[in-house]
């Protein structure tokens, strides 16, 4: 056969071969093939690398979850220092500027005493219904305070539910620490060194009066202290992690991540060391469960303030107040 | 059974109608239960065969899909068209039911039937006809263009492949002597249960027609031209939802599965097999079942196999198959049908093969002699048909293949 008008290289000619005898063996192959790919998935090991063509390629996905990569961004959600309780953020209006929806919204924390700004935000919403999850918020902060969560099943019935404010944005250090581990060692140090900076000229409890973040006992104490505050936040580690979990998963993704925690410190060859914490974590997790008890269990200094959005000397002006009126009323 | 019920102190009558409820409510009851296990094991395999994994979610491995589909469907609003013609829209599917069903009523379940007619083979073709009915009533029923054109369409191949379907039945026939489904599967029990029709030359290319033959009356892929979902919609079930839908659903696999039951009664043995015969009583019945069923679903995996892999035919390629290649191999099965049983059977005509080769074996020894002849002579003739056949259907498929350079300069092509 010749098409003499076309160009030869044009044209592409599936050979069939006269010669051949054909009895349904194309339809034998292809029969073959399916039944081969049918034994494959339902006996086979399942799909392991995207390059596969056999075997089963579905994830059965509320039991089973594909490893999320650590660069995977959804919503942006605000660090604060496990140890201290200090928020990373500033209020320095960068990613409010950035942020190409515009959904991002940052009040800054005033002195009371003295009405000058703060280096830290009274207020921060986000709407994460109309946020795009560009990334550019996290790309953008200087303190390293607004980063990308991996938790993508945010889907609600509520609408107004999904205008974040800041209590339900706030996530530990530690908490991005494992679902981005490289990427948090790469800025860790700096931003650290810029938060001990700004913890500086926060004053009183500006820039940790936010959320409930500080439960379970010896991380109160340290947090109390000031001197807690200028002390490495590595030292507080390895308990402070565990108590924050708790405070914004459920119980069973508390236990799992506890799980997986033990096993990286097992792999990491710290042996006991490390692991002897985690162990000890246990109790507290569940002490987590009646945290509010535990709160208003133990009313010490400062600390009971924390839990009541009150800063010390608001209190103290309030006692006043609270006299001046009993002595008018001539008590 | 209306016997027992006779002792029992019923009146005749009475005990006849008790008994015909209670097989009729048996035979329903097992045709929806296959029909809705038969939509589950569809879509299950076919899952597989495409790396899925298919509904697995309701009930234990997605067992109860079908209940729940079923809910779903009989809730939906049951829609009829304004400008159809009402009647003959409501009775469409109900004629497709009835068709379905009543071929039912005398398949074997095993060794258990439920009516054993002398004529069921033609019974079961005659309610396989009524299909072409309830399809054309609920093509021109539906005033709606596509239920029409899937309306005539499935009547053309319906019409088309009965003939290779039924012809292909024919030697089944002439070898049992009988057109009972009963005595057709007794005949099958040589060889300790083995003796199925597939295994000799004529039953295996005979059981390869009927096979293609019955997809095409099934309407299954790639036979599927009556609703073919990518040209019309879905042919003459275009205009029809909720529960008359699901009538129609419901028939279609019903007689999907009674093909199987069918084919596997005709030519695998029924519910013969090995250690039925030893077994006997209950057991051996249950046994029979078991084999049946095995037989019927692994011959609805070959469908579902065929539906995965095989893409629709055009209308013209379906005529042409039917009627340029089943029908002339059809004719030559039932050729060497007749020459297997002359070998066989038939020697009072012929006392020189007795004398020659022994006696015939209709009773209880098996003739090696007579049989290894019938084999050789059998094969021969149906390689040779079906060589001599491929060959002239290739020749013309490449005749059409190509354009010949005349032909492209006239603008033929």
């Amino acid at each position: 056969m010749t098409l003499s008008h076309l160009a030869t290289e044009d044209v592409f000619v599936v050979e069939r071969n006269d010669a051949d005898f054909r009895a349904g063996q194309g339809m034998t192959k292809g029969l073959g093939i399916v039944f081969r790919k049918f034994r494959k998935a339902l006996f086979g090991k399942p799909n392991s690398d995207r390059a596969d063509t056999e075997g089963q390629f579905n994830v059965q996905y509320p039991e089973e979850r594909l490893a999320m990569p650590e660069a995977y961004r959804n919503m942006p959600i605000l660090l604060y220092d496990d140890a201290t309780g200090h928020e990373l953020c500033t209020s320095c209006f960068q990613c409010e500027r950035i942020c190409p929806p515009q959904v991002i919204h940052i009040t800054q924390a005033k002195d009371p005493a003295t009405g000058k700004p703060v280096p830290a935000a009274a207020k921060f919403v986000l709407e994460y219904d109309t946020c795009m999850s560009c990334g550019y918020c996290a790309e953008v902060c200087p303190f390293d305070a607004i980063k990308m969560d991996h938790d993508f099943e945010l889907s609600t019935a509520n609408h107004p539910e999904l205008d974040v404010d800041y209590n339900r944005l706030l996530r530990p250090v530690s908490y991005y620490e494992t679902i981005a581990p490289t990427m948090w060692s790469d800025v860790k140090e700096q931003a650290m060194k810029k938060l001990q900076n700004n913890i500086k000229r926060r004053p009183g409890d500006i820039g940790r009066d936010h959320g409930q973040k500080i439960k379970g006992g010896a991380p109160v104490a340290a947090a109390a202290t000031p001197a807690a505050g200028a002390a490495p936040a590595a030292a507080a580690k390895p308990r402070g992690p565990v108590a924050a979990i708790g405070k914004n998963m459920p119980e069973d993704k508390t236990a799992k991540l506890l799980a997986i925690r033990a096993a990286n410190a097992a792999k990491r060859g710290g042996g006991a060391a490390d692991a002897a914490p985690v162990a000890q974590a246990a109790p507290v997790v569940e002490a987590v469960a009646d945290a509010p008890a535990a709160v208003s269990a133990a009313p010490t200094g400062p600390v009971a303030a924390i839990g009541q959005n009150m800063s010390e000397d608001k209190r103290a002006k309030l006692e006043a107040i609270r006299a001046a009126k009993r002595a008018e009323r001539g008590e | 059974m209306a016997d027992a019920l006779t002792q029992l102190g019923f009146a005749s009558w009475l005990s006849v109608l008790i008994a015909s409820i209670i097989k009729v409510t048996l035979i329903l009851v097992g045709g929806s239960v296959g029909m809705m296990f038969l939509t589950w094991y569809e879509r299950r395999s076919i899952s597989y065969m495409q790396d899925r994994r298919g509904p697995n979610r309701v009930g234990p491995q997605g067992l109860l899909q079908p209940i729940s589909e079923a809910i779903k469907t009989m809730t939906k609003e049951d829609a009829t068209p304004r400008d159809a013609d009402k009647i003959v829209h409501f009775l469409a599917p109900v004629v497709m039911l009835g068709a379905t069903v009543l071929s039912f009523a005398v398949i074997p379940w095993g060794r258990m039937f439920p009516v054993d007619l002398n004529a069921a083979v033609l019974f079961v073709i005659a309610t396989g006809g009524l299909h072409s009915i309830g399809m054309m009533m609920a093509g021109w029923g539906s005033n709606n263009k596509f239920a029409l054109l899937g309306g005539m369409r499935g009547v053309a191949q319906l019409i088309s492949y009965e003939i290779p379907q039924v012809m292909a039945i024919i030697p089944v026939v002439l070898m049992t002597g009988s057109m009972s489904l009963q005595k057709i599967v007794e005949a099958q029990n040589d060889f300790a249960g083995l003796g199925w029709y597939v295994f000799s030359p004529v039953g295996l290319l005979g059981f390869a027609l009927f096979f293609t033959a019955s997809l095409a009356e099934g309407e299954r892929t790639p036979f599927d031209i009556p609703e073919a979902d990518s040209e019309i919609i879905a042919g003459y079930m275009t205009e029809y939802s909720g529960m008359k839908f699901a009538v129609f659903y419901l028939s279609n696999y019903m007689s999907n599965l009674a093909v199987c039951f069918i084919t596997a009664t005709l030519y695998l043995g029924g519910g013969n097999g090995p250690g039925v015969d030893a077994l006997g009583g209950i057991a051996g019945g249950l046994l029979s079942l078991i084999y049946f069923l095995l037989k019927s679903f692994a011959l609805f995996f070959v469908m579902v196999l065929i539906r995965a892999t095989v893409p629709r035919l055009r209308v013209d390629q379906l005529m042409s198959f039917a009627w340029k290649f089943l029908l002339p191999l059809v004719l030559v099965n039932i050729l060497s049908a007749s020459f297997w049983v002359a070998l066989l059977r038939w020697d009072q005509q012929w006392p020189k093969l007795t004398e020659w080769f022994g006696a015939p074996s209709t009773a209880d020894a098996t003739n090696w002699g007579r049989l290894a002849i019938a084999i050789v002579l059998t094969l021969l003739i149906n390689a040779g048909a079906v060589a001599l056949i491929m060959r002239l259907t290739n020749r013309n498929v490449q005749k059409h293949l190509y354009t010949t350079d005349e032909e492209l300069a006239l603008g033929l092509s």
